[in-house]
Formats: structure tokens, C-alpha cells, sequence
């Protein structure tokens, strides 16, 4: 790579890592692209050339973070044990584990994506379909191992998990909730939806 | 009531009919107090003596949508099955919502960032939502439609989960109120599949 090319990388590196820093530490209203600047080394001048604007810098904030943690399901599921439920629990509680620990920012996000047109360079809240394959998967494993009805409505049990998963996340900021508050709210919450489509015995 | 809160009262309702309109055709953020206070006819001093500040004033047009959904579903009447009757309750807040849709934005954002004494006058709302629907279920339990394990709190507040989740497709994705509603029916489907009775 050209070095231009390499100095360019890094400073997008350094703006993204000091964003989701101070989205996290001050919240999304108050951040500011200037601080963002200051604290990244670089100049106002340079965010802009790299990002439109806080909007999309919060949004890469995020996708970058899913990006990772979503390799990492990917990696995982294939080689979780024991009942079907319990695989899809575990991915559940993958995923609170690593957003509580940027819990600040990931409810800013939650909240500020409404506020966002499709387009211009940011991906509303809801648009996760690498996690919904993974657990589509383990549901699919499930069918074939007999624990789920195969008639069963896979897709809609997932539309209606993850409904769930992310208004756990009221639960954080006001109650101060933390990582094993909303894994045991969702283990509940997925035990009675699993309940629908759980082979039931002859 | 004395004329004095009756008066009290009338301003409140016409500070949240014009703070509703501005914030549904220019969003919360272009809404400003000055221009709420002048559509309601009203000084800016006016607006104050009511409510604290602009995002008080968005909380009770929220507040005040929700009030109006819990009375509407009120009389509802049973349709005979649960998931029907669910269904028919729940949809009424999407037939509400559908002419307002960015206020509803504004508000889905808002629910997120607001203070806790709001969040918590909010829920309180929220709670009494629930209730209905936690009646309805506990009734499909009695008549044998459901099965007595089916945990009905919890139940309940997947329900409204599921509800509340499908707004994102009408703001994001222009879906239309039978989507949402054909969606919401599904979900019931798959949130009741294992407590349904045996025939």
C-alpha cells in the first residue's frame, strides 16, 4: 500500500477508536466532532474528509464492533454442545457479554439510529442478519438432530428473539442492569419461545 | 374542579395539541417552545407554567397516545380466541401511529435517551399495556384455550416487545399497517405455540 494510502487508514483508525471512545464516555449528544479531532491527534478537517458526519461515525463505530463479534459467533456455533435451547442461549449471552461492555454506547446507538435515514452511509438498528443466521442455523442443526418441529416458523421464532433481545437493553440504563441481569431475562425469554417449537414426544 | 384547574387544565390540552402537531410535521428537534407557544396561541411563559422543558412536553404527547391506546383497547371486545383478540387490541396502536409516523420516530429514539424520571412515568404506561394484555391471556387460560403452565407476565411482555419491534419496519422499511399487523399475528402464533391446548 502506498504510504498515502497507509496514513489514510490510520487515521480513519485513530477517528474511529476515539469516537467510540467518547460515544461511550460522554454519550452520543454531547460528543462532539471536534472532540472526536482532539482526541484522535488529527484535524476537524481530516474527520470530514472521512466520515459525513456523527451520524455515520456511529454507525461504523458499530458496525466494526458487530463485525468482529459476529466472526466470532460464526466461529463458535458450529462447535457448541448440548440441547438445542441452550446453543441458542449461549449465543445470546456471547452477544449482552460483549455489548454490556460498552453498554453507553450501544444504547446511544439503539437511540440515535431512529433519528437515521436508510442510506447516507449508516445501517439502522435491526439489520443483523449475520446473527440471525447463526441462530438459524443452530435451529436447522436442531431439526435435523430432532429437537425442533421441522414445520416449525424458524424465521419468525428469530424476528421475535431478537424483538426481545433489544428491549432488554431498556433494562440496562435505568435499572443499571448488567451482562447477567438481561442473559437470565433472555434465557426466560427464549426458554417460552423455544417452548413453540420444541419437537414435542409421540 | 375549581375554574382555576379547569382553565389550567384547558391550556395544558392546548399547549399538547400544538406541541403534537409541530413535533409530527417538523420533528422534536426543528420544534422549538416559541413556536409551540405561538401555535397554541399561547405566551412562552404559558408553556412553562405547565411543563418544564421541551422534552417534558414530548414525553406527555407520548404519554397521552399511550392513554388513548389503553382506553381504545379497553373496549375491545373478546373475539373469541386469544391470539384474535390480541391481535385486534395491538393492531389499534399501529391504525394510531400510521398517521403519525414521524412523530413515532422521534418518539422510538426519545424512549431511549430520556431522563429517569420520564422513563419511569413512561413505564408506568407501559406497565398498565401489559396488564391488558396479561388479562386477556390469563382468560384464554381459563376457558382451556391455553395451557395453566403458560407464563403469563412474561408472555405478556413479549407481546408488547414484539409489537413495539415491528414500528422499525414501518420507519425504515414503509411497511404498510396490514404488514405490520400480518407480521404481529405471526409472532403471537410463534409466542403461543407451546401453550396451546390440546384439541
Amino acid at each position: 500500500m502506498a504510504s498515502r494510502q497507509v496514513r489514510k487508514a490510520e487515521t480513519r483508525e485513530r477517528v474511529l477508536a476515539a469516537a467510540r471512545d467518547l460515544f461511550d464516555e460522554v454519550g452520543y449528544e454531547a460528543t462532539t466532532i471536534r472532540a472526536v479531532a482532539q482526541r484522535a491527534g488529527v484535524a476537524v478537517g481530516s474527520v470530514f474528509t472521512t466520515f459525513v458526519g456523527k451520524a455515520e461515525l456511529l454507525s461504523q463505530v458499530m458496525q466494526d464492533r458487530l463485525e468482529a463479534l459476529y466472526a466470532e459467533l460464526e466461529q463458535v456455533a458450529p462447535h457448541l454442545r448440548g440441547p438445542t435451547v441452550d446453543r441458542l442461549r449461549s449465543i445470546m449471552a456471547v452477544h449482552y457479554g460483549f455489548e454490556t461492555r460498552r453498554l453507553r454506547l450501544f444504547v446511544a446507538y439503539i437511540g440515535a439510529s431512529f433519528h437515521w435515514e436508510s442510506g447516507n452511509g449508516v445501517i439502522p438498528i435491526g439489520r443483523n442478519d449475520r446473527l440471525k443466521a447463526v441462530l438459524l442455523d443452530i435451529l436447522q442443526r436442531g431439526i435435523e438432530r430432532g429437537e425442533v418441529r421441522p414445520d416449525a416458523d424458524l424465521t419468525m421464532f428469530v424476528d421475535t428473539i431478537l424483538a426481545a433481545y433489544i428491549w432488554n437493553y431498556r433494562l440496562a440504563p435505568q435499572d443499571g442492569a448488567d451482562a447477567s441481569t438481561m442473559i437470565a431475562a433472555m434465557d426466560r425469554q427464549m426458554g417460552l419461545l423455544f417452548d413453540g417449537v420444541a419437537a414435542r414426544p409421540n | 374542579m375549581t375554574r382555576r384547574a379547569l382553565a389550567k387544565q384547558r391550556t395544558r390540552q392546548r399547549l399538547l395539541g400544538a406541541a403534537r402537531r409541530l413535533f409530527t410535521s417538523r420533528g422534536y428537534d426543528a420544534a422549538t417552545i416559541r413556536d409551540i407557544a405561538s401555535e397554541a396561541d399561547l405566551s412562552t411563559g404559558a408553556v412553562f407554567a405547565s411543563f418544564s422543558d421541551k422534552a417534558e412536553l414530548f414525553n406527555e404527547v407520548i404519554i397521552a397516545d399511550c392513554e388513548t391506546l389503553l382506553a381504545a383497547m379497553a373496549s375491545v371486545a373478546d373475539a373469541g380466541s386469544t391470539a384474535e383478540t390480541l391481535l385486534r387490541m395491538l393492531s389499534l396502536g399501529y391504525e394510531q401511529h400510521y398517521e403519525q409516523l414521524p412523530l413515532t420516530q422521534a418518539a422510538m429514539g426519545f424512549s431511549w435517551v430520556r431522563d429517569s424520571q420520564h422513563e419511569e412515568r413512561y413505564r408506568q404506561v407501559l406497565r398498565r399495556v401489559v396488564a391488558q394484555l396479561a388479562d386477556v391471556l390469563r382468560k384464554g387460560v381459563e376457558r382451556g384455550e391455553l395451557s395453566a403452565s403458560l407464563d403469563v407476565p412474561l408472555t405478556s411482555e413479549m407481546l408488547l416487545d414484539a409489537y413495539l419491534s415491528n414500528f422499525r419496519r414501518a420507519i425504515f422499511d414503509g411497511w404498510t399497517n396490514d404488514a405490520l399487523r400480518e407480521r404481529l399475528e405471526s409472532q403471537i402464533d410463534v409466542l403461543l405455540a407451546g401453550y396451546r391446548a390440546a384439541a
